[in-house]
């Protein structure tokens, strides 16, 4: 049976504390006796701080969502009650999908016990039976590259092998929607690519990912969807490009104005970065103008062999238009493997209104790109909404070449002259590059 | 009370894991390992041995058995309400980080004294047949002291863990009070020995180890059956006792994530 389209949906959602929980300091007899005494009844529920005052928030099924905001403006708290380790003060919450947190590495694991028991136990902690654990035992530990260290009590491990070994239980942990806060950078170069591509592996698998981070850059290549917390609400939701931009300049804007960064829950009004622009609320609706293909052709037709750096590339991409439309935007953005956007432009049919049905033809003279794949994204933007198609593409270059672009270069070689007259500089045969291909 | 119980049940793969944890955690490093099971109890009861034999000498035969019988359980009881009252307390890391049911950490604390309790029964019962005192079918009734003495320590323990996580003075107070509820109960001497009819009245139903100590003698070192009558209105007040820990667990879970 096909349950709501939204995986997670909060309404409302208000969480407060009671302050001497932040302030740590516990409640003892003693301390009620000596309260009670001097007649201070009230004192315990004067202190209150509202993390979060009213949020709103939908999360679709399938989407991967980041969720970026400062130091103390609810984000955790928020992770917290959709995980339900927490119980909003006021508000409702409405979770469909069996969920798995990883809110930290390693929760329960025991210093004394192997690598070996630490998985059960932190597999059955996360929420898998033991039969599910130990079917992925053997998965987890080759994950873990901990090799016969996995059978070495945890506490003799380095903080990397720890780390591995938590995050390779964490990932086999199979959950419709995982929430996920701060901990993709794990271990060395080597184990953050393959984390990473776990993660890859789980959003392809249509899960929904829910990601608490500082790193925005991995917000933009990696979600669908940022949404930015702000003062103890959700202060937007949106394209992670866009949102990440604004969060920037609000950041630089307030530091601008040497606003005091005060923790915000504990600010008057929720302490909220100042406002950069009016943005006008999204209406969600059917986008009235709709990419309904895109190709990629060489000057020999559609581009489905691997091509080459010098290679002519022609993005057509065809749309329709539904209604009216005044003002459509097609941005066009280049990405790497890792998600990192190469370049990105856009283009505005502002003049006229766009035909019912046509083609926009994007022509890169030279495609300049080393070997590697990579993805054309073309977003079609309106006033109603957004329209997205990608493609990806190999390109094959010879292996002499190191990075990601190859410019249009020449080499030239020159004697040194004594007499400090410039003689005629011995060329190179001009080359419009330097691997070879024509 | 049914939804944390059914809880516990769902639950039921961690709890395993958790008490086998215990377990093991437990002697893990030391040298002898698992014979710490047997040798605690029996260092425990050498030293009141020698103290009620050598230095205050009681007219019981076969003391050091008569004992052992009241002592296994009542350190079971002990230490499970000794260590639950900061089960939730100490279990920050996993309750601030992981989604379960609260009441499975004291629930394991009880269910991993149990196993130490059942564990050290050959023990009991090879010290019994040394004294000549072979076990007979009495002990069927067993069980159903252990199952009511289970109730009855649940409830206890899940009020104290509940009530210790906003005062935290609880887990200091409890030792000491089971020093002196150690002392009021039947294990190092008979209850007969009590000789006046009222106070003996007076502590059986002020204090419901009475019962259980008084049972467990019976069916180990008097060979008859427990007293019908007291062991009901035992388990009746354990589970009305653990329908009330529920509800006040219940009010506070909420809280529980946030006051640790």
């Amino acid at each position: 049976m096909q349950e709501s389209m939204d995986a997670i949906v909060l309404k409302d959602v208000v969480k407060s504390f009671r302050k001497r929980t932040i302030r740590g300091e516990y409640t003892t007899l003693k301390s009620e006796l000596v309260r009670w005494l001097r007649g201070q009844r009230q004192a315990r529920e004067a202190g209150l701080i509202t993390a979060l005052r009213g949020v709103n928030l939908t999360i679709p099924r399938g989407k991967t969502v980041g969720i970026i905001g400062r130091n103390g403006s609810g984000k955790s708290t928020l992770l917290k009650l959709i995980t339900g380790i927490y119980a909003p003060t006021s508000g409702s919450l409405e979770i469909n999908g069996r969920i798995s947190a990883l809110l930290d590495l390693g929760a329960g694991f025991h210093p004394d016990f192997s690598g070996r028991e630490n998985i059960l136990i932190n597999g059955i902690i996360l929420g898998m039976t033991r039969a599910e654990v130990r079917a992925r035992m053997d998965e987890i530990i080759a994950f873990s590259e901990l090799g016969e260290f996995i059978d070495e009590p945890v506490r003799t491990y380095s903080s990397g092998m720890y780390m591995r070994l938590a995050f390779a239980v964490a990932t086999h942990v199979d959950p419709d929607i995982l929430i996920i806060d701060e901990i993709l950078a794990v271990g060395d170069e080597h184990f953050s690519k393959k984390s990473l591509a776990k993660m890859t592996e789980f959003k392809n698998q249509g899960k929904t990912i829910v990601l608490v981070t500082h790193d925005l850059s991995t917000v933009e290549r990696w979600c669908d969807l940022a949404a930015w917390i702000d003062g103890g609400y959700v202060r937007r939701v949106g394209n992670p490009a866009e949102i990440t931009t604004e969060y920037r300049e609000a950041i630089a804007l307030a530091e601008a104005r040497s606003a005091a960064f005060t923790p915000p829950a504990l600010t008057e009004g929720g302490g909220a970065l100042p406002e950069v622009r009016t943005v006008a609320p999204e209406v969600p609706s059917t986008p009235p103008v709709r990419l309904t293909a895109l190709d990629l052709l060489t000057p020999e037709g559609i581009a489905d062999r691997e091509l080459s750096p010098e290679d002519r590339l022609e993005a057509r991409v065809y749309f329709t238009v539904e209604g009216t439309c005044d003002d459509a935007e097609f941005a066009v953005s280049l990405k790497a493997a890792d998600g990192r956007i190469l370049y990105a432009t856009s283009m505005r049919l502002e003049e006229s209104r766009p035909p019912p049905s046509g083609c926009v033809r994007l022509l890169l003279e030279r495609l300049a790109l080393l070997s590697g794949a990579y993805t054309l994204q073309v977003t079609a933007r309106s006033a109603g909404g957004s329209s997205t198609e990608s493609r990806t593409f190999q390109v094959g270059a010879t292996a002499s070449e190191q990075g990601v672009f190859r410019p249009v270069h020449r080499w030239v070689v020159e004697a040194a002259n004594p007499t400090g007259v410039a003689s005629q500089p011995t060329e190179a045969a001009p080359r419009v590059a330097g691997g070879g291909h024509p | 009370m049914i939804r944390l119980v059914r809880e516990l049940y769902q639950y039921r793969g961690l709890l395993i894991s958790l008490v086998q944890r215990e377990l093991k955690a437990r002697y893990r490093g030391s040298f002898l390992g698992f014979l710490w099971t047997f040798l605690n109890p029996t260092l425990h009861m050498l030293v009141y041995v020698l103290l009620f034999t050598v230095v205050m000498r009681q007219n019981i035969p076969n003391y050091a058995f008569f004992m052992f019988v009241g002592l296994l359980p009542w350190i079971w009881f002990s230490t499970s309400l000794g260590g639950g009252a900061s089960a939730i307390s100490d279990r920050r890391d996993l309750l601030t980080k992981v989604r379960f049911p609260a009441q499975v950490l004291p629930t394991t604390v009880v269910v991993t004294n149990l196993c130490n309790f059942v564990f050290s029964l050959p023990l009991m019962l090879m010290l019994g047949i040394a004294y000549g005192q072979w076990p007979t079918w009495h002990v069927v009734a067993f069980p159903l002291v252990i199952l009511v003495q289970f109730v009855f320590t649940l409830a206890l323990t899940y009020i104290l863990a509940a009530i210790n996580v906003t005062f935290r003075d609880l887990q200091h107070i409890v030792n000491n009070l089971l020093t002196l509820w150690f002392f009021a109960t039947p294990v190092l001497y008979p209850f007969s020995n009590i000789q006046d009819e009222k106070v003996r009245t007076l502590m059986m139903s002020l204090n419901p180890m009475v019962g259980f100590m008084t049972s467990y003698q019976a069916i180990f070192y008097e060979h008859r059956l427990p007293e019908a009558g007291p062991l009901l209105v035992l388990a009746a007040i354990s589970v009305v006792l653990l329908w009330g820990a529920s509800s006040i667990f219940e009010s506070r879970r909420e809280e529980f994530a946030e006051s640790i």
